[in-house]
Parts: structure tokens; sequence; C-alpha cells
């Protein structure tokens, strides 16, 4: 059994543009343990968001690839139903912009996986799944927002709707694109303070950022160079 | 919970496409245009299609009520011992009853205008027995002169409606083609023969320059045909009007009158008489060697089938009558003229008889059934395109629900889903709004074709005004949308008032063209639910292409999509 929770190995990802080839990673690899805190830092076109896609299984890495590994299961090679059911259960994702459906209110954007994990079986599982959703937005201090649509919201609150959709399903990993590159200081040390206090009661997190600062508040930083990590 | 555990847990689920496509359809303005595009399709094919399908049973009907199911017919020399052949035929197991028919051509004498100088129509002649004639038709029904039967039909009578002050002597008249009070033969027209019924609204008449026509008499004046095909001198008699009748089918309504089978006989000299021997020498008193007698003769035998047997079994029923019924002639040497040969006679059902009148219009109905369905593909190109445009603006969605775990299958049935919506809701308000039009389709038919009111035109040029106005309030704000949609809306107004002010009535329904005098007002329902889930089919289709470029939407490409 392997020590981590999510590991990568040599992961390759070269995107097309027309006829040019633009390698992205070049070997990367990277660990996550058990209730670790890892920041991804890197400048702009680094690979940090695709090394976060690819450990989410939102994008597939070249065939000459290595894989990625979550709870010593090598996960790269899945069926689509089981990466369906690892993207909706096993990791959240948190991006920058938020990235919430506007036809939704507040608390069905935040019981979206729960919906979409259900099946027919939702109608029995709603009222359950309905109390935690309430109970995260609450400690997330939305509780007066749950049936406002996401453009009457301000970045900080729809950031938090986006993590308590991140949270749903109580995931292992949460994997945090640039969570408050979009946000003023104040309203992104607030995020991290969530996502803190979330890390403290064991969830293991992956977070890409190019601010030294946010970088800061991790366990371990890990750097991203021209698509190979550093030192 | 292990990650293996998890990993095998089924991802397809049904609830999300299900609340978000309701959440796609309930927050934007897109799918109500869609809904309403796909209605306007339905609607008109249901409209289209129903009015040719009830014009079509409205022909088969009346060609039935007027025909019944068999016709023998032996038309200008006539069918002799035509009274031996219907005993023949009421004897078949198939048959009900039949009736002996003169066909003919005649010239009518009206009683108007006032003055020597009356208008003279030419008119088709049947000549009837009333009881039979009854009994293989409806004849009693399509009298139109009588008194309501029951308080209930009286009362769903205007109050001014002639026939409120009529007594059952009317009736008895038309059946036994009789003037009572008289003992006189009487004559039945059509309701459309002479200029004095006016058709009001509700369908029913008023005499017209107040001339009654069952108070009238007019002058029949018939041409008698030999056996040879000569034509002979003309007979006329008068005849007091005893009633009038309403088949529903314009073309009889407006050219056919009736008279009693004998009093035709008489006036085309095909009753019964003397058959004198031409080529043998005098008798001693001059007079002609007699042969035998010389039956009565009838254009036509019309037969109705008992309950349960069809035209076609009736047909080979009388068919087989008919050869028995001249085979017996010909043995009887007591009867000098023989019956025509089987094969010289037309022994038709009442659909093949009407064949002439029936086959063109199910063509065209089937035409126009063809022709109309292209608006399938305009629903499914509607959709397409409404479609191809909402999976554009979604995109981002695509790629946010593939992060939470959603499957492709799940992200087609969103959309596909949508598509079946207003597919389904677009069709029941096509097939609601086609009921609503075929319903009052002869009210607007007949508002169309009256002149548009004062008010209406001048309601169109005063809110043609007020948006003209708020069109320049508009411009001087500088808000160039509102600006443009007061100005259209203006001009439109103001053309649809222009237009109404000009309209003077339109007759687009013209009974002389279309055989019926109301336009058919019942929905074919069978077309109306096969048209609706063709709009369902097509609609679903037409989502089908944008679901799948959906669906295919790769998940990073989808949550950078800008």
């Amino acid at each position: 059994m392997s020590k981590f929770l999510l590991e990568a190995k040599n992961l390759r990802k070269t995107y097309t543009l027309g006829r040019v080839k633009v390698p992205v990673l070049r070997g990367a690899s990277f660990t996550l343990a058990q209730g670790e805190w890892v920041a991804i830092l890197g400048s702009s076109g680094s690979g940090k968001s695709t090394l976060l896609h690819l450990l989410g299984l939102l994008d597939e890495c070249d065939a000459d690839s290595g894989g990625v590994w979550f709870d010593g299961n090598p996960v790269a090679d899945l069926k689509f139903s089981a990466r369906n059911s690892y993207r909706n259960q096993s990791v959240g994702f948190v991006f920058q912009f938020y990235h919430l459906l506007p036809e939704l209110s507040v608390l069905e954007n935040a019981l979206l996986p729960n919906m979409v994990n259900a099946g027919m079986s939702w109608w029995s599982q709603r009222a359950q799944a309905q109390k935690h959703a309430t109970e995260l937005l609450d400690a997330f201090g939305l509780s007066h927002r749950l049936t406002h649509r996401p453009a009457e919201l301000s970045g900080g609150e729809r950031q938090r709707v986006a993590i308590a959709r991140a949270l749903a399903n109580q995931p292992r990993v949460l994997l945090a694109d640039e969570p408050t590159g979009n946000l003023d200081t104040k309203t992104g040390g607030e995020i991290l303070d969530l996502i803190a206090a979330k890390h403290r009661k064991g969830l293991s997190i992956a977070m890409v950022t190019h601010d030294p600062a946010v970088a800061a508040r991790a366990d371990r930083v890990v750097k991203l160079v021209d698509g190979c990590v550093a030192g | 919970m292990n990650t293996r555990m998890r990993l095998q847990h089924s991802t397809i689920s049904r609830v999300y496409p299900v609340q978000l496509a309701n959440r796609y359809l309930t927050s934007r303005i897109i799918p109500l245009i869609a809904v309403a595009a796909v209605a306007l399709c339905v609607a008109l094919v249901v409209i289209v299609v129903s009015v040719m399908s009830g014009f079509l049973d409205m022909l088969r009907a009346s060609g039935r009520t007027l025909m019944g199911d068999v016709v023998i017919s032996y038309p200008i020399r006539g069918i002799p011992w035509y009274e031996q052949l219907i005993d023949t035929i009421e004897k078949l197991p198939e048959a009900q009853a039949a009736t002996p028919l003169i066909d003919t051509y005649g010239l009518v004498r009206m009683p108007y205008p006032e003055g020597s100088e009356k208008e003279v129509v030419t008119a088709n002649v049947w000549g009837i027995e009333p009881q039979s004639f009854n009994r293989v038709t409806d004849f009693s029904k399509a009298l139109y002169w009588k008194p309501p039967i029951t308080p209930e039909a009286a009362a769903a009578m205007l109050p001014d409606d002639p026939r409120l002050k009529l007594s059952q002597s009317i009736l008895n008249d038309g059946l036994d083609l009789m003037k009572s009070a008289t003992g006189e033969p009487g004559l039945v027209l059509g309701m459309h023969v002479s200029i004095a019924n006016e058709r009001m609204r509700d369908g029913s008449y008023r005499p017209r320059y107040q001339w009654f026509m069952p108070r009238q008499s007019v002058t029949l004046t018939l041409v008698p045909i030999s056996a040879k095909g000569t034509i002979a001198e003309p007979r006329e008699r008068v005849f007091p009007v005893v009633n009038e009748f309403k088949s529903g089918v314009y073309q009889i309504d407006k050219n056919r009158v009736m008279i009693s089978l004998s009093e035709a006989q008489k006036l085309l000299r095909m009753d019964a008489g003397t058959l004198y021997d031409m080529q043998a020498p005098p008798n001693a008193d001059g007079s002609l060697p007699v042969l035998g007698t010389s039956p009565a003769k009838v254009h036509k035998v019309l037969v109705r089938a008992k309950p349960g047997v069809t035209p076609d079994q009736l047909q080979a029923a009388v068919f087989g009558a008919y050869e028995k019924f001249a085979f017996d002639i010909s043995q009887d040497p007591s009867k000098a003229v023989k019956a025509p040969h089987v094969e010289s006679m037309n022994i038709l059902t009442w659909e093949q008889h009407l064949r002439d009148l029936i086959a063109p219009v199910e063509k065209e109905r089937e035409m126009m059934r063809i022709l109309f369905s292209i608006v399938y593909l305009v629903c499914a190109g509607l959709v397409l395109s409404i479609f191809w445009a909402i999976v554009q603006e979604k995109t981002r969605d695509v790629g946010i629900l593939r992060s939470v775990g959603a499957s492709r299958l799940g992200i087609l049935w969103i959309f596909l889903q949508y598509g079946l919506v207003i597919g389904a809701i677009g069709g029941l308000f096509g097939v609601g709004l086609g009921w609503l039009v075929i319903h009052y389709i002869n009210f607007i038919h007949e508002t169309i074709g009256q002149d548009a009111p004062a008010w209406s035109y001048m309601a169109s040029f005063c809110i043609a005004l007020v948006s003209l106005a708020m069109c320049v309030r508009g411009a001087m704000t500088g808000v160039l949308l509102s600006t443009l949609l007061w100005l259209v809306l203006g001009i439109t107004l103001a053309i649809v008032g222009a237009g109404l002010m000009l309209h003077r009535g339109t007759l687009i329904w013209d009974p002389s063209v279309y055989y019926f005098a109301t336009i058919p007002d019942q929905v074919d329902w069978f077309t109306a639910i096969s048209t609706w889930f063709g709009a369902v089919i097509f609609s679903v289709l037409g989502a089908s292409i944008p679901a799948a470029k959906a669906a295919d939407i790769h998940p990073v490409r989808a949550l950078r999509y800008e």
C-alpha cells in the first residue's frame, strides 16, 4: 500500500495547437499524503493547472506518460464511468472563476455533485444531502443566500459556494486551481481560512497558485518550472 | 468507504438532467420562441389536413345519404319492370330497402321577379317514390322547413326563425310530395335553387324579399327522350312548392328539385302504356296491333344495405339479383319488353358512383399532408438552430458538470429532454390552437368576409400613433433598441389599420367551388395526434445533434471556454 493518498509519476502532456505541438508537462511527478496541504507554485504557463486536471482525471495524459494513483490504485486508465465516479466522490474541484451554474440557486449548486451521484435514489437521499449542504453553507456564512442565484452574490460568496460544492460528497482531496486569484487580498484570506479549517479536519489539498503568500499557508510547496517539478 | 468500492459506484444519473433541463426551459426566453415555432407548425398541419379530411368526410357522408349504398343505373332508356327488380332485391338478406328513381334535367320557371319575365333555372330533376326513398336515404332529415321536434330544439333556434311558426303539415306535404290542402302533386326545391333563402350566421335560413318558397308555385319543363334517343315534345306542369331540402352539398342544393316518380314518368313519357306492333299491318278498325304492355321505367334503383352489411357485399348480392331478374324477364313470354343484360348495367357502390368527385379530393388531401409535412423539417431545423446556440452558450456549464462527475450520456440526456419537452409542449399548444381555429373556422371566415368595423382600424391607428410617439421619446433618450421596437410596432399597426380600413370582405371558401356551404369544422384527431408525435420526434432529432456536440466537448476546453 502506497504511503501517499494521491501520487503522480512522470506525467507528460502535450497540446496540439494547429500543426504545432506544445509540451506542457515534461515528466512531472507529484505526491500528496493523507491530510497534507501541498501548494503547486509556478509562473503562468508552467503547467500547474494541467497537472491539477490530470490529478483530477479531467484530462488525459500522453500515451508515453507515467500514471496517477489514488490510495495506491492506478486511476489514469479507468473507464469513463469510473473516471466520472472518481471526479464525483474522491476529489472536489475549486476553480479560479468559481464556475457555478447560473440557472441554479446557491443551495442547488452546492447539491450538484449529490444529484449527479444519486440517480433515481436522489428523492430518498435528498433530505440528507440538503441537510449536509445547508450545514456547509451555514458554516461558510451563506445561510441567508441559499435561494439566491450566483449573479446576486459577491466574488467571495461565489467562491465559498464553489468550495461547498467541491466538498458536497465529502471527497478526500480538494483540487483548488488559484482559488483566490480572482479575489482581493482580504476576501482571498477569508477563503484560505475556510480551506485551512477543512484541512485541519483532515482534508488533503492540492492547490495551484502563483502567489508565494498563498503558497506559504500550505504544509509543503512544489515548484513547477517548464513542465517539471523543480528541485 | 474504500477507493475501489467508490470507483465502482454507478454514476448513471437521471435526476440532474431533468432538473437542469427544467431550469434551462423556465429561466430563458429562447425556449418559449422554440415552443411557439413548433406550435405554429403543428397548428398549420392540423388546420389544413382537418379541413381537407372534413371536406372528404362530408362528401362521403352526403354521398351515401343521398344515394343509398348501391346504385343500379341504366340512363336514358330506363329500367323496365323495376317493381319486380325491387321485389327481388328486397328479398336479399343483405338489402334493407330499394327505391326507384328518375334522374333527368329540366327547366324550372320561378315565381320571381314581379312581372311577366320570370327567372328560369336549369335543374337536376329527381322523380322519387317518397316513402321508399325515405327508407333508402335520409330524405325526411334533409327536408328543411319543419317545426322543431322537441322543446330543446325550439329553444336552440333564434326567436325570428320562421320554423318556430310552422305546422307539421308542411313536413308531411314534403314527405308525400303533395299539397295536402288541394291534393295537387308538389315539388321540393333544393335550398339554394331559388334566391329566396338567406343563410344566417347560425346556419339557419330566412326568406329573402318575403319570398317564402313553400307558399309559391313553379313551372317545371321536362324533355322526354325516345327509345331511339331522339327528343320529343317538351312537357311542362305547374307544381306548388311543398318544401325545400338541404343535403349540405352546395352543388346538389343549388341544382336539384324533386317531384313524385309518377309525375316525372308522365312528363318524360316513361309511364306504363300499350306496346303496338309498328311493323304489322293495321287492324280492320285502323288501329295498330297490340304487342303487349310497355312497362313504366326508371333510370336508377337505389339500394340500402342492412346494418352490418358493407356496400361491397351488397353490390355483389345485387349483381346476382339483377342477373336472376333479367333471366326471369327473358323467360316470361307475357313480357314483350325485356330487361337490359347485366353487362349493360352500372351496378356501383355509392363510393364508386361518386368516384370522380371523391378521388381528386383524396389525392389533394394526401398531397397536402405530404407538402405540409415539410413543417416537420422546419421544426427540426428550428430546434436544431436554437439548441446549437444554447449549447454554445452553455459550453462552460458542460465543463462544470463534467468536473463534478456528470457522464457524457447525462449531458446528452439534458439536451434531448430539452428537445422532447419543447416538442411535446409546442405540439400540444399547436393541437390546441388548431382545434380553436377549426372550431371557429366558419365564424372566422364570415368575419373575414365582412367589412372591418370602424373601431378596429381606429384602434390600430391610435395605438400606432402612441407607438410612434414612444419611438420619438426613445430616440430622444438615445436608447436604440426601444426606439427600433416602438418604430416596428407603430409601422406594423399603421399597415394593419390601413389594411382593415380598405378591407371589403373576402370570400375564401366559395361554396360553388367547394360543394359545401360551410367549412368543415371538426378536427381530424388522427392527424392531430400523429402531427404531435411528429413534432416530438423531429424536435428530439433536431436537439440530438447539438446534444451530441455538447456531450463530446472536452471538459477542460469547456471550462476554459470564453
